[in-house]
């Protein structure tokens, strides 16, 4: 049974990204008393996923290290993973939320030596490369995965890999007969920061994502990059395996739209020159067929970044149309040919590539129905400021489409607001 | 520092594999023989609960006080080995040994002697560390200091005080509200992100004014800023001539920004016309107009056509002008333009962008209303405003392909902030310098005022980070100054838009307000949050060289009148920089030493020179190179079993005498892997990674003294996702030990 | 004083407000963004000189005669793909429309396009009997350039003719007049009614 130490003097922060992680460790290192939760089976959220940040072109795991390492080596964050707020209660000062706790199947004493996935046959599609690749049916998520703990995919339950699994266990550390369960503790003040999805590109329907096999997203992009990701770090398409080298980004695909989203995701320029960035890291400048072509209707590369937009710019590798793209269809090779106007002038192009990369929009997690609590939430999905959320705070991707520095920056003010409420309280009660 | 008797405990692990793998007896042996430990004992388990109560019970029965783990890496059940009231060491037999050599008969000797190697690292590293505790020299001071009173500043002072802190808010001109108090309205805060607000400043004014917590000091400015977190005594300084001092915990500075002067973009006519005004000058004609219409400053006619030209001097790496983007300006056209569709009833307004800047949801939002209240947009881009009774626009349509030339009535020029962030302390490092490496002033350059006057001997203001901004250049850590317990917040910081300026105050807030707390308890910031250590220094030793108060990548350290360091141990981030300078070694930490190191590095065992068995000295940096080499073992890619590998704090705190101490001991090679320098750096340390390339490009001569070669000693870049290439760089070095032959140095 | 002169004077070079204040749908033109989506999606995109997201913008730079003479917004053949992916969800192809009949009402509407001449026919086909005489406006169009090639255009399609008149889906005679609505004369009345109305609002913002 998972036991929640919490008073009203703790702060609940939901989701374990960049934002949930940031908040609890700034309110954790001010002396707070944190509980995290995370609806999945470790932590780092989407920035887990990505290969590089702009516009440092450095790497998230390095910074996810160092938060990772803090939020451990403070005694006062407990961390829940396979778990959902399902509800809340009372007021500021004095919440009661209510926990549900997926059964991970591996309790503590797991050591992460692998073996029971080494015992297991069976194989699922691995969410954290977006399907691109399987995992087993025990599996480490991904190489930096913490809490340092095999999953038991639950499909595997009933199954003889399932008692395979346990078999191979030296260490008592799967238990098949775990159920969901649900706590119930106490919190002075929560942090809403759920994130965000990748818009469903399934649902832009002249750009062929369902149909074409050289169509992907941004997201997935990200993936290939990876070393350890679906591809050993190999930018290849689905498609026919065949590296590609002439790329082209769709941006707004998805966003500022009505039919789709009708925000601005923000992020999807940068990430776009950011990608860009990864043809010559992978052939070199010397490659002349790796090139990339970047259709955008405004590039949003503001403030400080503009630098950055200026050296993509001043990359003869790199070309911008300013379109959005009409449709895409296939030749008889199977590459897209991406169509539209090039509006600067009026210039058609029918312009065939490797593949087709959709940048696609930031889309919050959690749906305004879905919330457990009554809050201030904007036609967009995204939690608003407001009074009458109480000892509410969003942080992050779900109070606006924001990069990683403005995430982090949203949620250590989140955090403040969170400490002024359990201060209160703490004043309170002496 | 601690003063008591080491009891030395080593617990080895024979689980995942280690007992399968290695003679964990042997194990035990050396740890007692070689490492002096007088506690052993083997568990087949170690993590699980009865492990770590068999180490906790030795620890409450007073036989333990130092732990060494042989078992999986430090990186791993953080959770189950923390003793806190003991000193924990590890040997990493698992991610760093048996998971990172093969599996059979030929590999098993070698790999059973860099187990026992670890063993004898952990233990030598154990015996010459002590458990931190803090000195002693910290205070809590819950009192924090605000620099600016514009709404950045004003925000910062109201979540402080609403967390229950006190803050002194310093302001240089005679009124609160800074640039904020002077706009008609605002660009919207809430939903439907359709209309300019009210600014709401007056109420904020008046909020600060009357709240208890804060003490508003007008007309003032810093004079004198000296001390650490915790303890901060700032010199405040009256214009009337009068001066106070206060005693602070943290600091923020708002100081905010200045406009971009439009005479540097002279196309544009600025002077030449009353009616070409910035967009800070157009807040004033439209608080002028009072409910009526907006007029032109030059005759007073009503104001019925208007061209926005945006990004003035912005991105443009033209002499004089902004390199970057303010990012909120066509925000703000926007809503200056709805001001004359208000004001002055059908009145043209049109909006010369180049890429319309309206991010987010609110941005789409406001973009949409604007379109809807018949603001033209057009992508164009102006290249002259021609001064004259009507004044015409001449810009070039891009979508139209086509050039324009269209007559206004008014121009609003679309400017840019610049930074008001006093002067940069590393400004000559960026100069272009002379043959004798003296950096050349440029002329003209201008003085730029103090905003802190820092009592530091690395300069009186916040370094910059670019074009003056002093953002930390972290995406993951955008508050970490490299002045520790004084953090940015708004414009200063990088350019941002009201609603911004005040999330970010509110972070600002929250890391001020941690650095006084952590600061009272003696605890470090960031990266080595919570660590209780801080550098010790033998001062009979020091001989006054300067290298550690002028390499400190945070500017910590201090000179006394006798040019002695004074370390002002909660400006220290304990990266250990100033201990891998030190030419004559006085400078350590209880955890950290010269001695840690060097001893782990003594404990090797060095074979015969004709064992064929080199020994490659790897220092790893704790944060990149280290974790990169562990997932090497998790993925089971090999590395050569002749490497000893010790995680450093930073590769900036390694001391040469490591390197020369290996060389001499017989050691083949030696491996330095930091992390990324130069402009784009990720060492978390920001410059230590750099201080150490630059003293390894002196080893040379080191070696040749020893008559060694060159490619002995190698450095490299190493990141956290070189998972192939980081045992690859040390298999490269065995290759080269292979070809240039075993050291010399054997004995 | 003609109506595009009066509108000429009344908008002073502000054409953007005339096509929201007078063109059907013509108030959406302010919300193009410029993305170009409904250019690349037009299916007969190669035959117009400025794709509608051009001729939005160019009413925006008030290139009033440019825009009304263009013959471009009568290629439009309402397929509504420009309507569907405009992420706007500007009614684009009723811009278009609205357009031309503006250019058309104001007598500046390209003379030489054949569009614009199918359009005039089929209306006068339709006034005549309250309905279209499919037979007769297929005959116009066959004999529009004229009695020879009218001949080869009707031999042409003779098949197609005789499958249709088979399927009873043309009747031949038709061609003596044909059958009209029955209240002619009064929807004659009711058209020249809103022709009226919106000849007068025409009129009326045009002061």
């Amino acid at each position: 049974m998972t036991e929640v130490v919490a008073t009203n003097q703790t702060i609940l922060v939901v989701g374990a990204g960049i934002s949930g992680i940031t908040a609890a460790v700034e309110a954790a290192e001010t002396g707070k008393n944190v509980v995290l939760v995370e609806k999945r089976a470790y932590m780092g959220g989407r920035i887990s996923q990505l290969y590089k940040y702009f516009p440092k072109l450095c790497f998230p795991s390095c910074g996810l290290e160092i938060n990772q390492r803090r939020l451990s080596a403070q005694g006062g964050i407990t961390v829940l993973t396979m778990a959902e707020v399902s509800g809340v209660t009372g007021a500021e000062g004095d919440y009661t939320a209510t926990v549900k706790i997926s059964p991970r199947y591996v309790n503590e004493n797991c050591t992460a030596c692998g073996a029971c996935a080494d015992a297991v046959e069976a194989e699922f599609d691995n969410d954290h490369n977006y399907g691109m690749d399987k995992h087993k049916g025990a599996y480490l998520p991904y190489n930096m995965a913490k809490p340092e703990r095999f999953v038991i995919d639950p499909r595997i339950i009933g199954t003889e890999d399932a008692e395979k699994a346990k078999a191979a266990c030296k260490y008592d550390a799967i238990d098949l007969d775990m159920q969901e369960e649900t706590v119930e503790f106490k919190a002075g003040a929560i942090i809403w920061a759920t994130g965000w999805t990748p818009y469903d590109a399934n649902k832009i329907q002249p750009y062929g994502y369902d149909r074409y096999d050289n169509v992907i997203t941004s997201v997935e992009f990200e993936r290939m990059m990876d070393k350890f990701g679906p591809t050993g770090g190999k930018i290849l398409r689905p498609g026919d395996g065949k590296e590609a080298k002439d790329i082209a980004f769709i941006q707004c695909a998805g966003s500022r739209d009505r039919n789709h989203l009708k925000h601005c995701s923000r992020i999807c320029c940068m990430a776009s020159l950011k990608q860009s960035t990864y043809i010559t890291e992978q052939y070199g400048a010397e490659d002349e067929d790796a090139k990339g072509t970047i259709y955008y209707i405004d590039i949003r590369s503001i403030d400080r970044f503009e630098d950055f937009y200026r050296k993509v710019q001043n990359d003869p590798k790199i070309s911008f149309v300013k379109s959005k793209v009409a449709n895409i269809i296939v030749d008889k090779e199977n590459n897209p040919v991406v169509k539209g106007v090039d509006t600067e002038g009026y210039h058609r192009y029918e312009t065939k590539h490797d593949l087709v990369v959709l940048a696609v929009g930031m889309e919050p997690n959690v749906t305004k129905e879905s919330f457990p609590v009554e809050i201030a939430i904007n036609e967009h999905g995204f939690i608003e400021a407001d009074e009458a959320n109480g000892g509410i705070f969003a942080a992050g991707c779900a109070s606006d489409a924001l990069d990683v520095n403005r995430a982090v920056q949203s949620a250590t003010a989140a955090a403040l607001r969170a400490v002024q409420v359990v201060n209160k309280v703490a004043g309170a009660e002496g | 520092m601690a003063n008591y008797d080491k009891k030395l405990g080593a617990y080895i692990c024979s689980g995942c594999g280690i007992g399968d793998r290695l003679d964990v007896s042997q194990l035990e042996t050396t740890a007692k023989r070689d490492g002096k430990a007088a506690n052993c004992k083997t568990h087949d388990f170690l993590c699980s609960k009865a492990g770590v109560e068999m180490i906790q019970k030795d620890i409450d029965d007073g036989e333990v006080n130092h732990v060494i783990i042989g078992g999986c890496s430090r990186r791993s059940k953080i959770e189950a080995f923390r003793f806190p009231e003991a000193a924990v060491t590890r040997a990493n037999l698992r991610e760093g040994c048996i998971w990172i050599r093969p599996d059979n008969d030929e590999a098993q000797e070698t790999t059973q002697e860099m187990a026992d190697d670890l063993i004898r690292m952990a233990c030598a590293e154990s015996k010459y560390m002590n458990i931190p505790t803090a000195s002693g020299e910290q205070e809590l001071n819950k009192t924090l200091l605000v620099v600016g009173g514009g709404i950045t500043g004003m925000t910062t002072a109201l979540e402080s005080a609403k967390a229950g802190y006190n803050v002194v808010l310093v302001e240089k001109a005679a009124e609160l509200g800074g640039w904020m108090a002077q706009l008609h309205k605002r660009t919207p805060n809430k939903m439907p992100y359709a209309a300019p607000q009210d600014t709401g400043i007056d109420a904020t004014i008046a909020a600060v004014n009357d709240h208890a917590n804060i003490t508003v000091h007008l007309n003032t400015t810093v004079s004198k800023t000296e001390g650490a977190p915790g303890r901060f005594k700032v010199e405040l300084a009256v214009e009337s001539g009068s001066a106070s001092t206060v005693d602070v915990g943290a600091i923020v500075q708002a100081s905010g920004f200045n406009m971009f002067d439009p005479a540097n973009v002279p196309a544009m006519n600025h002077d030449k016309s009353a009616d070409i005004v910035t967009n800070m000058e157009l807040e004033a004609l439209a608080n002028a107009a009072g409910d009526g219409p907006i007029k032109r400053p030059s005759d007073g006619k009503q104001v019925s056509s208007v061209i926005f030209i945006q990004n003035v001097g912005q991105n443009s790496e033209e002499e004089g002008h902004l390199p970057y983007h303010s990012g909120i300006g066509d925000m703000v056209s926007i809503k200056q333009a709805m001001y004359f569709k208000h004001l002055n009833g059908d009145c043209d307004t049109t909006i010369l962008f180049d890429n319309l800047r309206t991010p987010g949801a609110a941005g789409e939002d406001f973009y949409r209303a604007g379109q809807d209240a018949m603001v033209t947009f057009r992508k164009g881009i102006a290249s002259e405003v021609v001064a004259g009774g009507d004044l015409e626009v001449k810009f070039k349509d891009m979508i139209l392909d086509e050039e324009f030339t269209e007559s206004a009535d008014l121009v609003v020029l679309d400017v840019g902030m610049v930074p008001n962030s006093g002067p940069d302390p590393y400004a000559a490092d960026n100069l272009p310098k002379d043959e004798d490496g003296n950096p050349i002033e440029e002329e003209n350059a201008v003085s730029v005022e103090s905003i802190l006057n820092l009592d530091y001997r690395q300069g009186t203001d916040l370094p910059h980070l670019r074009h003056g901004f002093t953002d930390s250049h972290f995406i993951c850590f955008p508050y970490e100054t490299r002045r520790t317990g004084i953090y940015s917040a708004g414009p200063v910081r990088r350019p941002m838009d009201i609603h911004q300026t005040m999330e970010d105050a509110a972070g600002a807030a929250m890391k001020a307000i941690q650095a006084l707390e952590n600061a009272g308890k003696g605890r470090a910031a960031h990266p080595r949050s919570g660590d209780l250590s801080y550098p010790l220094f033998r001062k009979e030793g020091c001989t006054q060289c300067k290298r550690c108060t002028v390499e400190c990548p945070f500017g910590a350290i201090n000179e006394d009148e006798k040019g002695f360091p004074v370390f002002n141990e909660s400006r220290c981030r304990r990266c250990g920089t100033c201990m891998g300078a030190c030419p004559v070694r006085v400078i350590s930490f209880d955890n950290y030493s010269v001695d840690t190191v060097g001893q782990q590095i003594k404990n090797v065992d060095i074979p015969d020179e004709f064992d064929e068995k080199p020994r490659i000295l790897v220092l790893a940096c704790e944060n990149d190179a280290y974790p990169a080499l562990d997932m090497a073992g998790q993925n089971g890619i090999e590395y050569s079993s002749f490497a000893r590998i010790i995680p450093v704090r930073c590769l900036g705190s390694v001391n040469t005498i490591w390197l020369t101490d290996a060389l001499n001991s017989g050691y083949d090679g030696i491996v330095l892997m930091g992390c990324s320098k130069g402009d784009e750096y990720q060492c978390h340390f920001v410059k230590g990674s750099e201080m150490a390339h630059y003293r390894m490009g002196k080893i040379a001569d080191t070696l040749q003294t020893l008559s060694l070669e060159e490619e002995r000693v190698a450095t490299y870049e190493v990141a956290i996702t070189d998972i192939q290439r980081a045992p690859k760089l040390i298999n490269d070095m065995a290759e080269t030990i292979e070809q240039i032959g075993m050291s010399p140095f054997k004995f | 004083m003609s109506l595009n002169t009066a509108m000429v004077e009344k908008y002073r070079n502000n054409f953007l407000q005339e096509v929201a204040g007078n063109v059907e749908e013509g108030d959406w033109v302010k919300m193009c963004m410029q993305c170009g989506v409904c250019a690349g999606s037009c299916p007969l995109g190669n035959a117009w000189e400025h794709t509608p997201q051009k001729l939005f913008m160019m009413i925006r730079a008030n290139k009033r005669d440019e825009v009304l003479t263009s013959d471009s917004m009568w290629m439009c053949t309402s397929c509504y793909n420009c309507i569907v992916r405009c992420p706007r969800e500007l009614p684009i192809t009723h811009i278009m429309h609205g357009l031309a009949t503006y250019a058309k009402k104001l007598g500046l509407a390209p003379q030489s396009n054949p569009t614009q001449w199918f359009s005039e026919t089929f209306w006068n086909n339709m006034m005549k009997k309250g309905r279209v005489n499919e037979l007769k406006l297929g005959l116009s169009l066959y004999f529009k350039d004229g009695f020879v090639s009218g001949i080869k255009e009707s031999i042409a399609h003779q098949k197609l003719g005789m499958n249709m008149m088979k399927a009873k889906r043309m009747a031949p005679m038709e061609i003596m007049g044909g059958h009209g609505v029955k209240d002619l004369s009064g929807l004659q009345k009711m058209i020249k009614k809103a022709q009226d109305i919106e000849a007068e609002r025409l009129e009326a913002n045009s002061k």
